[in-house]
């Protein structure tokens, strides 16, 4: 199993364009990997390849979200999609 | 016989056809495809139009059909669908409706306004796997129409043949709609929220639209179009003409100027508006950051979207008002019991007392963008109705300097909203570096008319007498002692920016589309032309008196 953590700093969040370039890249992983946002419903992790499932967290920023996968590959898969998020998914994101 | 039925304007231009009404694709009849395959089919018809939609300059809302692509192979749709088609007597095509609809209310039921926003673009998708599932062919237009519809989806404006799409005529939608936006990106000419249009539409074989005066007359003869091409041709030559002005200054014949600045809603808006002339912004409105969240937005959050106006806005004012919450529009993390009249109750600063942290957590993010931007923003206070209301907002200000070490002192002012500001217009001036007119509201409170009550529509006339003579006794109050502005509609519309100069208002805030025609109408007059001119606007008995005399003269 396994999990990461990850501060979102796009300025809309998981909404639109990030949350699309997000569950493209989940969908090439071939690995399912569930996501979960901490901030609003710890309790709730949707797919990570379902862009309604994803919209539906209500990721903002500043919002953290974990990330969970298992079986081979987990590791990789979840490193990935860490990395991406940190990058800004294609989006530039700042800090004042 | 022809018949007028009027709506709102969306996009400009005169244009008739034959109507086309468009409906939502059946969902009886046979079925050809699987869901999956309708769904991977519908997927790639998505990704086609959004990028026709990107070769047309619009990435925007090639966006939409983009994420909408995604959503037409999400495997919890899909899977809700087909659980749908196996367990209920119902075809593929309805248990993929049904299955976007359940979607869409889930979105709507969450409280968030963007998601709220999404659920028209699930239920798109839902009719269009559903067409796929019947096999039924795109919609098409076989001859120059006028698009008919309830509202219309971007997905369906951009894959009808464009050389056929002479207009579009909705009963709902707004000006801020996506149906609106996209059609005035295309030129395409547009009127909305036009009564029973669809209905009234079936009826007849030539519908024309007037997208300047938000007109639809169906069947119209022969006077109808003189009519309609004579506006056309007025509008467009006035449109060409003002824009001519829009980046020079806003001064009259004379000389007299004035400074000229933009209301924006979203920090999005700051650069377009400078580009498009404005000598600052005059009215920043912070509700954008504090709607369509589960909590408050943090102080950081704040701060990196205010220091983002400040450095588009390089060394040019910036006038950041604090958020005008209230019981029209609640926020779930903040809890306003229901008010029998929320436009009198605990809104805006009235909050500081319930919800100190709010107001505390704003002033500091504006200060702390300040430092970052190292250039002072200034804070304007919403509903300020006396002195301790003024006293409350400067001790609020001064705590958060304490807070937030070397942030350049800013500017502080008030908004003029209240009639009670307004006959304390010479004290509350004296304790503020400006005050700016919020004519919109003011003319509601001095009128007590709601002014979300159509049926009051037309008592809402900020060109009213006692509204400009309340404008006059402000500026006289504070005359010597702040700068005064205005930052409500009737500084955008030319025929209220005339009495205003006339009545020594120092800056006009208003939308930038605006600014060209301000500047044109202003720049015809001198400044003892204007001064006569709302002298005699004062003396007057109405608001129609008032427009007349001003267009007469």
């Amino acid at each position: 199993m396994a999990e990461a953590e990850v501060e979102v700093r796009n300025p809309s969040g998981l909404h639109a364009r990030p949350a699309a370039t997000f569950v493209r890249a989940a969908a090439g992983l071939g690995v399912d990997v569930l996501i979960t946002n901490l901030s609003r419903d710890p309790d709730k992790a949707v797919s990570a390849r379902s862009v309604l499932g994803v919209m539906a967290l209500g990721v903002a920023r500043g919002h953290r979200i974990r990330l969970a996968a298992g079986g081979p590959g987990a590791d990789a898969a979840v490193t990935a999609l860490i990395d991406l998020v940190s990058a800004g998914l294609g989006e530039e994101v700042e800090g004042v | 016989m022809s018949t007028k039925l009027r709506g709102l304007p969306a996009a400009p231009g005169v244009a008739s056809g034959a109507p086309w009404i468009y409906r939502p694709p059946e969902t009886d009849g046979v079925a050809l495809r699987s869901i999956t395959e309708a769904a991977e089919s519908a997927a790639a018809e998505l990704e086609r139009l959004a990028g026709r939609l990107r070769d047309d300059g619009r990435p925007d809302e090639a966006e939409i059909l983009d994420a909408q692509a995604l959503m037409a192979i999400d495997p919890g749709l899909l899977g809700v669908a087909r659980e749908r088609e196996a367990t209920g007597d119902i075809g593929p095509a309805r248990a993929v409706v049904a299955a976007a609809e359940e979607v869409a209310t889930a979105f709507e039921a969450l409280g968030d306004a963007i998601l709220s926003a999404r659920a028209a673009d699930v239920r798109d998708v839902g009719g269009r796997i559903a067409r796929h599932v019947s096999g039924a062919p795109a919609p098409r237009l076989s001859h120059r129409s006028i698009v008919v519809a309830t509202d219309l989806a971007p997905s369906v404006t951009v894959e009808l043949d464009r050389g056929l799409l002479a207009g579009i005529a909705l009963e709902g939608g707004s000006r801020t709609s996506h149906a609106a936006i996209l059609a005035r990106a295309l030129g395409i000419p547009a009127v909305v929220c036009v009564p029973r249009i669809v209905d009234a539409s079936a009826t007849v074989t030539e519908l024309a639209i007037d997208g300047d005066a938000g007109v639809a007359v169906l069947d119209p003869d022969e006077q109808d179009r003189d009519r309609l091409a004579h506006a056309a041709a007025l509008a467009a030559g006035r449109r060409s003409a003002d824009e001519a002005f829009r980046h020079g200054p806003l001064e009259t014949a004379d000389g007299h100027r004035v400074h000229c600045v933009a209301n924006i809603g979203h920090p999005d808006e700051a650069e377009p508006a400078f580009s498009g002339g404005a000598e600052g912004i005059g009215l920043f409105r912070t509700e954008f950051a504090f709607a369509g969240r589960a909590a408050a937005p943090t102080e950081v959050e704040q701060a990196e979207a205010y220091a983002r106006v400040l450095r588009a806005a390089g060394a040019a004012e910036v006038v950041i008002r604090l958020a005008d919450i209230g019981g029209d529009k609640p926020l779930p993390y903040v809890p306003i019991p229901s008010e029998a009249n929320p436009f009198l109750g605990v809104r805006a600063i009235r909050l500081m007392d319930t919800e100190p942290e709010l107001y505390a957590t704003q002033v500091r993010a504006i200060l702390r963008a300040s430092s970052a931007a190292q250039r002072p923003a200034s804070i304007m206070a919403p509903m300020v109705a006396d002195e301790a209301d003024v006293a409350a907002f400067r001790r609020l200000v001064d705590d958060a300097r304490a807070a937030i070490a070397g942030a350049p002192a800013p500017r502080v002012g008030i908004m003029v909203e209240i009639p009670s500001a307004v006959l304390l217009a010479e004290q509350l001036g004296a304790l503020v570096d400006f005050m700016s007119i919020g004519t919109n509201d003011l003319t509601q409170y001095l009128l007590a008319a709601d002014r979300t009550n159509p049926s009051l529509a037309g008592r809402q006339d900020p060109l009213h007498p006692a509204v400009l003579r309340a404008i006059d006794g402000v500026v006289a109050g504070g005359r010597g002692r702040c700068a005064i502005a205005v930052c409500g509609e009737m500084a955008g519309d030319p025929i209220g920016a005339l009495l205003l100069v006339g009545l020594g208002v120092d800056e006009l805030s208003m939308d930038p589309t605006a600014f060209g025609r301000v500047k044109r109408a202003v720049r015809e007059r001198s400044i003892t032309d204007l001064g006569d001119l709302a002298r005699r606007a004062l003396q007057m008995s109405s608001a129609a008196q008032v427009r007349a005399m001003v267009t007469a003269t």
